[in-house]
């Protein structure tokens, strides 16, 4: 209407973008959706539901919020026209209103939003725990999980921070925080599963691996990292304890031979690979036994042979040909034999000889032969062709410092040398072997020499090695070919003696297999020479890999090396790509530092230093090769697996994977971006609620019984963590006494502004703490009780005089806990008037400490840092608390056109008004893309309807598995069997996921061929998939109520799971359905024409907006007021709250300037006067209305008596017949001249004053007094602000004018909370009265008023002579809105206005469909307000008179006439106004009159038929007949014979 | 095994209104919450649609127990449903305390959709309740085929006895 000017633009695009999935983006989304657009709600979280679906109850009814927000969930996700983009975030907006184009980017979920049928199964298997941020940290849930049981979608995600440090430190990648989780859970088998994912060798890898990834772990930034080797073992060993499982052989695939020389780490995970692939794998070693280096280079007290032999085993067993003892000599051999791909895996064993004098004496052995012929003698005769070094009683020296050296060390130990020693270069300034094994090996009795420049071997004159002559080294230095270079000390030559030398300096790759003429090329570091993406020597189809191209390293290295040469190979042999570039992937997920500490702080994690392994005792390691490490028990090994931090959130562990039955989940799903064609955005953000841990006087995350307001909220929840039972965190002991301090985060320093419902909240958990725990003493530490709107007041005060909750006015001084108790001490100010002026009970004024069991903090709202973000990308103007400004007179319009935005994302509201504001911005978007209206939406197709009548019942029967929800638990081939055998059954089928987008079409086509004629489907839940299964049959030509659902699932699998019973229970609820099912009966439904055109009533500032917005839809408006001029309470509005200079409103003036209100009344008589679609008539009434939606016809009858009555017809009603101010002599009001009202005030100030215009200078002294007459009892929400504004504006005109307003709370909720502050500072005088001790009013003679009245800094009375006395008197419901309430049967409440829906979520409609209010009919309203609530009432309006016809009948009640004795029953039971005595029907006996229900008001809920005494009337689709036919079947013989498939 | 030898597994039924009380049911289900198998339920757009009889038929059915579930007071989707069940089912209580039944065999519960832990718990209540009662007589005299499956004498209702007994009294509905 204001502000976009784009009205009809013809070719604006049909789709709007709302962001933001809470209740306002539900909202706006199916007022637009209804209206004939297509939209895109984009929601950040998994599901929608926002901040409402984690509330208890809503004030003022205490309606529990999951009840009232989940069926528009359901409306929402099922909605053809609404698409939802769960898990996405908007990153940028460009063009124009009309036509924009949205950058939308959705966050991987790792759940396939298709596939997944919401099962659960992937959480229930999910190792991983954390707070869940659903019930704000209090209780768990998993890494995979559902935002809350009845999310929108109905769909799972995985949370993911990224890859854990360990398993991104790992070239294996090992996915330890996985098996570390599940080992954690004490799941075993599955967490050998998790290790095998990535590494054919969890025992070696879990004693002898260099374990990088304890180097990354995160849990080293607290005490030291976890042993994470230590728990693979313990892993490993605990799965090789349990009786052997032989691996089943993989299944071949491909006819292609792979020869892998050599049964080394690397070799063995190349062979594992393929195999698992498909192809036939043959591996040669020349060596008796397989393993390579891990059985021949590592000795067994290190690595138990075992272990290996038993790893090996296993990638054998899945049909590796190993052929052992079988040296390669040729490659060309191997190809000529057929093999379409070779790998070298070879190893390094070549030992090194040092190249000094007497390197090749007698009594010299080399590291790897001295390994591998302990190892060979210990295999015995068969395999032994090498004795075992004879060493006993000799001095022994190895020469160098590596692991290996260090091995052959303590190999030589227990071999029974009689001393030894170990000779290093130590080139870098130290041993490079691993730290514990140099330790180990000092307890053993070797001593260390580092730091020595070998010169020659010493020969003992017989040829045989007799020492070795070694100098000391200063230090090294680094010469330029990069070699350390030592500098010797001079004149420190020595000799060591030893009879036993054994060079440990290295080994290299064994190459004599390959002649020069190979192909294979050879690097100068003596490796095979590869390419390095592909594997692949010079030699196509043979590749190298392991040591033998990189030369020594790990063991975890060779398995890293083996994968990625297994890919070559594959990909080599199907012809793909051989280069392939690898993801991007999730980045690592390293806890920072602060994080950490964040993580210290809030106690989730506690100090514990790593669990010792445990090891044999250095006496016992001589002359045996027994196992040092024993290896964690299992009490020790959950104390090291509880220290792991589950960086990654998700670990990969990939049980979920295993665990779908219908495989949605995808580990690699990447983030997408797509872009979007919209004409329109509405923003619905929501807010951030106030970090109050920020404010740190209050203790939050310190004192565990301090809590805020949202956790308190899932405390409360019965679907919360505690079940609904208010616990403490710190003792779940029920808390007795229990403090609210308001106003946290709100109306302080950081924040001026009131954040509008945490009174209400407040005060509303206050209730249900009590409501749960009856002895709960609650007190509220607050400023004002904001309790401002509809039905607030009177909540309030129940709540304090019914259930004697405390309201203290003051901030708390300080807030300490009683450590021992967990307690928490309150200190304040205690003030209380006297309870009648000053004269009864005295007034009260201490200091109190006092103890609560718990502390509620109610937080304020803010903006979200990213939704600033958003606001500045997308190029709107945000206040400095990043609130959205919006323009004046349009307050849902931000400053760039085509852009709105709703809810707390412009000013802190609650649910309700958000949900007005939703609705206003749809209908702008509407306005403006009215040309685009249904050119992007569609209608669901069904296929022509069958007849079935005359045909006997023909029932096909599904029966879910629900994968294993309801298959794991009951006999689904067992219920389906006996399902066959209930009479009419035709057919009856298992299935898997009934669901599944192919089951939905299998029934579909199952029940055209059977040709039945009634559907039953056993699985899940109606409320959420009876809509989709009845698509399925009406696809089939069946009517949609030929259906029924037996829930099997909710309803006993899930709920008597261990019960015997089990699937006798879900026989019998089969039984049951198919017995309804028997009886159920096609309905009908009709289309209704509706007639396009409005009735809007009331010519007020809602009225007429109300009016142009459907005029800018296209739809004609009868515009219908009273009086002679169209304006209402709009005439007497001379100043705006934009004047006073505290507004975040944009203003519209041409100069940059607020217009004020006459300005707007202005404009709209204008565009009024200029709309040919408005037809106005003034000075007229509606004296009644006929009819239902979309086609109701009202008469009209001029005031003038002259003019006749006529009638119009339309679609919907819109009544806004406003308010009044209240003129009552309370105060002395009408007694003197000096005493006006608030409007009478602004007129004066106006300059517009009528009879004293000449005295209108103003008054030197003013007192104001608030909440005058009916405002007692119910705050009329505007009286506050307009108190305050017009004392700005006599401040601002008269400065030196003193003002007092007396009053009981200032009312100003949201940023009108700034004119508070501003005419404090401004010097207005504020003064409380309680409601017990209210002012006191006396009009002298000559009229000057005197006003007395408590003073509570002074403690007594003071009187003020005021000039002039200004009554704050509240507005009240007009004559006409009482009126018109009265002749359209129109519901009111206890004060008069109109009663809506629902006062959360149905804030502009009546229960009567068609009919809906605006503006003060509905409550009192700033301007502001009531322009949004008319909007919104357009918005509802508008998506019924966008429709064609309305669809009426199905499930209605209908009445057999003759049995009516027109007894009126009926009429008075009907909720909706749907019966009527039709004088045409006959009722019993043939009595002129019977009763008839209007199938298009009639909501079926078949109150009418339980009542009605002469059994007349049927509901139907829930007949008699149809409800007693199930309690029947129940009590059938369930024994009946089970017929097989 | 004889009917002496089994041991008594109650048949209850329990009428849920499809807002709140069949709602809370599925959250006990999602949320995994145990409660006996005996107890059977049968949805109804409001508890306000069931009417006397039917309440009374369900007992000559044979039921042990039967539980009226609907949404809080004043919490009906359609005003007052549940305060309309809320009065037959004490009416009906008074039927079967005249007949001899005992008037805990009939209960009306009311729960919000968010009360999953609730349903169970009452449903599990309800279960122990009915078992300490033992089974209805109406239900083993059916099982003996001693009530008549013929209609009512008096308005041709197919309930019979229950029925006939409030046209005698001159009542019915």
């Amino acid at each position: 209407m204001t502000g976009d000017g784009q009205s009809g633009d013809a070719k604006a695009v049909g789709a709007v973008l709302v962001l933001g999935g809470g209740i306002a983006g539900m909202q706006a989304s199916l007022d637009l959706a209804n209206g004939g657009y297509k939209v895109y709600l984009v929601e950040k979280k998994s599901a929608i539901g926002g901040h409402m679906a984690k509330l208890d109850k809503t004030f003022p009814t205490n309606d529990c919020a999951m009840c009232t927000i989940s069926p528009r969930l359901v409306e929402v996700g099922r909605h053809p026209n609404i698409e939802l983009l769960p898990d996405s975030e908007v990153l940028g907006l460009e063009g124009k209103a009309g036509d924009f184009t949205a950058t939308v980017r959705t966050r991987p979920r790792y759940i396939d939003l298709d596939r997944c049928n919401g099962c659960g199964k992937c959480a229930e298997v999910c190792p991983e725990r954390l707070p869940n941020p659903f019930d704000e940290g209090l209780g768990e849930r998993r890494a995979a999980y559902k935002l809350y049981p009845q999310a929108t979608p109905d769909a799972f995600a995985i949370e993911k921070r990224g890859v854990a440090p360990c398993r991104d430190a790992c070239p294996a990648g090992q996915r330890a925080q996985g098996y570390i989780s599940l080992l954690r859970e004490g799941r075993i088998d599955e967490a050998y599963r998790a290790i095998k994912e990535d590494n054919p060798f969890p025992g070696i890898c879990g004693r002898i691996c260099d374990h990088r990834c304890e180097t990354a772990c995160s849990r080293g930034k607290v005490d030291e990292p976890v042993n994470i080797h230590g728990l693979k073992r313990f892993i490993a060993d605990a799965f090789y304890a349990k009786p052997r499982a032989k691996p089943e052989p993989a299944p071949r695939r491909y006819d292609e031979r792979i020869a892998i020389i050599g049964a080394g780490p690397c070799g063995l995970t190349v062979a594992q690979d393929l195999c698992l692939e498909g192809y036939p794998v043959t591996v040669f070693e020349a060596l008796p036994v397989a393993g390579g280096m891990l059985r021949f280079g590592v000795p067994d007290f290190r690595l138990p042979a075992a272990i290996v032999d038993r790893e090996v085993q296993d990638i054998v067993d899945l049909g590796v040909d190993l052929r052992l003892g079988t040296p390669v000599e040729s490659l060309d051999d191997l190809l000529d034999e057929g093999y379409a791909a070779v790998l070298m895996a070879v190893g390094a064993h070549e030992g090194i000889r040092l190249p000094i004098p007497g390197g090749d004496l007698d009594g010299i052995l080399i590291n790897t032969r001295f390994l591998r012929d302990v190892r060979l003698a210990e295999l015995g005769a068969e395999g032994a062709r090498d004795p075992r070094p004879d060493i006993e009683g000799k001095r022994v020296l190895v020469v160098g410092g590596g692991d290996v050296a260090v091995d052959v060390a303590r190999t030589a130990v227990r071999l029974g040398a009689g001393d030894v020693q170990m000779a290093v270069r130590g080139s870098g300034g130290k041993m490079p072997a691993k730290e514990s094994e140099i330790a180990r090996a000092r307890e053993e009795g070797i001593r260390m020499h580092v730091g020595l420049n070998f010169l020659r071997v010493v020969d003992d004159g017989h040829g045989r090695a007799a020492g070795l002559e070694c100098q000391r080294v200063e230090r090294f230095e680094t010469d330029e070919t990069g070699r350390a270079v030592p500098l010797t000390v001079p004149d420190s030559e020595h000799v060591m003696a030893a009879d036993v030398i054994v060079f440990s300096v290295g080994q290299r790759v064994g190459l004599a297999f390959i002649p020069d003429d190979a192909g294979v090329g050879v690097t100068r570091a003596r490796t095979i020479a590869v390419d390095p993406d592909t594997f692949m020597t010079d030699r196509p189809g043979i590749f190298a890999a392991g040591d033998s191209i990189s030369g020594t390293a790990f063991v975890i290295e060779a398995v890293a090396g083996g994968h990625r040469v297994a890919g070559a190979i594959h990909r080599h042999l199907r012809g793909e790509a051989m280069k392939t570039a690898r993801p991007a992937g999730p980045p690592v997920a390293e806890l920072s530092q602060k994080e950490i500490d964040a993580r210290l702080l809030k106690g989730e994690i506690g100090y514990a230093p790593q669990t010792p392994m445990p090891e044999i005792a250095v006496a016992d390691r001589a002359g045996n090769f027994t196992e040092i490490e024993l290896g964690y028990s299992e009490q020790q090994a959950m104390a090291e697996a509880e220290r792991c931090l589950s960086c990654g959130i998700c670990s990969e562990c990939l049980t979920c994977v295993e665990a779908c039955g219908v495989d949605a989940i995808d580990h690699e799903m990447e983030e997408s971006t797509r872009r979007i064609h919209v004409g329109a955005a509405i923003l619905a953000p929501g807010f951030q609620p106030y970090r109050a841990e920020l404010s740190e006087e209050f203790g939050l995350g310190r004192y565990p019984n301090v809590v805020t307001s949202l956790q308190f909220e899932r405390l409360l929840s019965a679907s919360g963590p505690t079940n609904g039972h208010v616990k403490r965190p710190s003792d779940d002991r029920t808390p007795k006494k229990i403090a609210f301090l308001q106003c946290v985060g709100s109306r302080d320093q950081t924040h001026d502004y009131c954040s509008a419902v945490c009174c209400m909240y407040g005060t509303k958990q206050a209730i249900m703490a009590i409501e749960h725990e009856p002895e709960t003493q609650a007190q509220v530490f607050m400023m004002d009780v904001r309790a401002f709107s509809k039905g607030y007041e009177a909540y309030y005060r129940r709540a304090r005089d019914k259930y004697g909750i405390e309201y203290t006015r003051c901030r708390i001084s300080s807030l300490k806990e009683d450590p021992a108790t967990g307690d928490l001490m309150l200190r304040y100010v205690d003030r209380t008037p006297p309870s009648s002026g000053g004269e009864g009970v005295p007034a009260r004024s201490e200091v109190r400490d006092e103890a609560f069991d718990m502390v509620v903090l109610s937080v304020g709202m803010e903006v979200s840092e990213g939704v600033r973000d958003l606001g500045r990308k997308l190029g709107l103007e945000l206040d400095d608390h990043g609130f959205c400004r919006t323009l004046q007179f349009d307050p849902v319009h931000t400053s760039r056109p085509g852009v709105y935005a709703v809810g707390p994302f412009r000013e802190p509201k609650d649910i309700a008004e958000s949900l007005i504001e939703a609705g206003a911005a749809a209908a702008s978007a509407e306005g403006m893309l009215v040309g685009g209206r249904g050119t992007l939406t569609r209608a669901p197709a069904y296929a022509a309807e069958r007849d079935v009548a005359g045909e006997d019942p023909k029932i096909a029967i599904f029966v879910c598995h629900c994968g294993t929800n309801i298959g794991g638990v009951v006999d689904v081939p067992g219920v389906a069997c006996y399902a066959r055998s209930l009479p009419g059954v035709v057919h009856a089928e298992e299935s898997l996921y009934a669901c599944s987008k192919d089951s939905i079409g299998h029934i579909t086509e199952r029940v055209k061929e059977l040709e039945a004629n009634r559907v039953v489907i056993a699985a899940c839940t109606p409320l959420t998939h009876e809509p989709l299964f009845q698509d399925s049959i009406r696809a089939a030509g069946l009517n949609p109520y030929l259906f029924e659902m037996a829930n099997i699932r909710n309803q006993c699998s899930w709920v008597h799971g261990r019960d015997p019973a089990v699937t006798e229970k879900a026989k019998a609820l089969v039984r049951m359905s198919a017995a309804r099912a028997r009886q159920l009966a096609p309905l009908e439904t009709d289309k209704v024409p509706v007639g396009h055109s409005a009735l809007v009533v009331g010519g007020g500032a809602a009225g007429m907006t109300a009016a142009l917005e459907l005029a800018a839809q296209n739809f004609p408006v009868h515009l219908v007021e009273k009086s002679d001029a169209l304006g209402g309470n709009l005439r007497q509005l001379h100043f705006g709250i934009d004047d006073s200079g505290t507004s975040t409103s944009l203003p519209l003036g041409a100069d940059g300037r607020h217009l004020g209100p006459q300005d707007f009344l202005r404009q709209l008589l204008g565009e009024i006067e200029a709309n040919p679609l408005v037809t106005v008539h003034l000075g007229t009434e509606v004296s009644g209305t006929a009819g239902f939606v979309g086609n109701f016809t009202s008469t009209l009858r001029p005031t003038d008596p002259e003019a006749p009555p006529f009638e119009v017809s339309h679609g919907v009603s819109i009544l806004a017949t406003g308010g009044v101010e209240y003129r009552g002599d309370e105060y002395g009001y009408g007694a003197s001249s000096h005493i006006v009202t608030q409007q009478e005030f602004e007129a004066r100030l106006a300059g517009q004053g009528d009879a004293g215009a000449e005295e209108a200078a103003l008054p030197r002294s003013v007192v104001m007094i608030q909440c005058v007459g009916p405002a007692e009892k119910y705050c009329a929400r505007v009286c506050c602000t307009s108190a305050l504004k017009n004392a700005l504006m006599l401040k601002r005109l008269s400065p030196e004018t003193r003002v007092t307003i007396l009053y009981r709370d200032i009312r100003v909720y949201g940023f009108k909370e700034r004119l508070y502050t501003a005419a404090r500072e401004s010097g207005v005088l504020f003064v409380r009265y309680d409601e017990t001790c209210k002012p006191e009013v006396r009009v002298a003679e000559d009229g000057v008023v005197a006003v007395k009245a408590w003073e509570e800094g002074l403690g007594r009375d003071i009187v003020l002579r005021p000039d002039l006395l200004v009554l704050s008197t509240p507005v009240v419901p007009s004559a006409a809105t009482q009126e018109l309430g009265r002749r359209l049967r129109l519901p009111t409440d206890a004060d008069g206005f109109f009663l809506e829906a629902h006062i959360k979520l149905r804030p502009v409609d009546f229960l009567s469909e068609g009919v809906f209010m605006a503006g003060m009919a509905h409550y009192p309203k700033l301007l502001d307000e009531a322009i949004v609530h008319a909007k919104a009432a357009a918005a509802r309006a508008a998506a019924l008179l966008s429709q064609d016809a309305i669809t009426t009948g199905g499930r209605v009640a209908a009445v057999d006439h003759t049995r009516c004795v027109a007894c009126l029953t009926c009429l008075r039971t009907c909720p909706y106004g749907a019966a009527r005595i039709a004088a045409d029907l006959a009722g019993t006996g043939g009595i002129a009159g019977a009763a008839t229900i209007e199938s298009a008001l009639c909501r079926g809920c078949g109150l009418c038929a339980a009542a009605c005494p002469a059994g007349a009337i049927e509901l139907k689709h829930y007949t008699g007949a149809q409800v007693m036919a199930k309690v029947d079947a129940l009590f059938e013989d369930a024994r009946v014979e089970e017929v097989p498939a | 095994m004889t009917a002496a030898e089994t041991p008594f597994e109650p048949k209850i039924v329990a009428f849920c209104c499809r807002h709140c009380a069949y709602a809370a049911a599925d959250l006990a289900g999602t949320s995994r919450l145990a409660y006996p198998p005996s107890l059977n339920i049968v949805e109804l757009p409001c508890t306000g649609r069931v009417d006397v009889l039917e309440l009374l038929r369900t007992f000559e059915d044979g039921v042990d127990g039967l539980l009226v579930a609907g949404c809080l007071p004043g919490r009906c989707h359609y005003l007052a449903g549940n305060l309309h069940a809320r009065q037959r089912v004490d009416y009906a209580q008074r039927w079967l305390e005249d007949i001899g039944l005992e008037g805990e065999r009939l209960r009306m519960i009311n729960l919000s959709a968010a009360m999953g832990a609730q349903f169970a718990e009452l449903a599990t209540e309800m279960a122990e309740t009915i078992k300490s009662l033992g089974p209805s007589p109406l239900g083993t005299r059916r099982a003996a085929g001693e009530i008549p499956t013929t209609g009512c004498a008096a308005c041709g209702d197919p309930a019979p006895l229950l029925a006939e007994s409030a046209h005698d009294r001159g009542d019915g509905r």
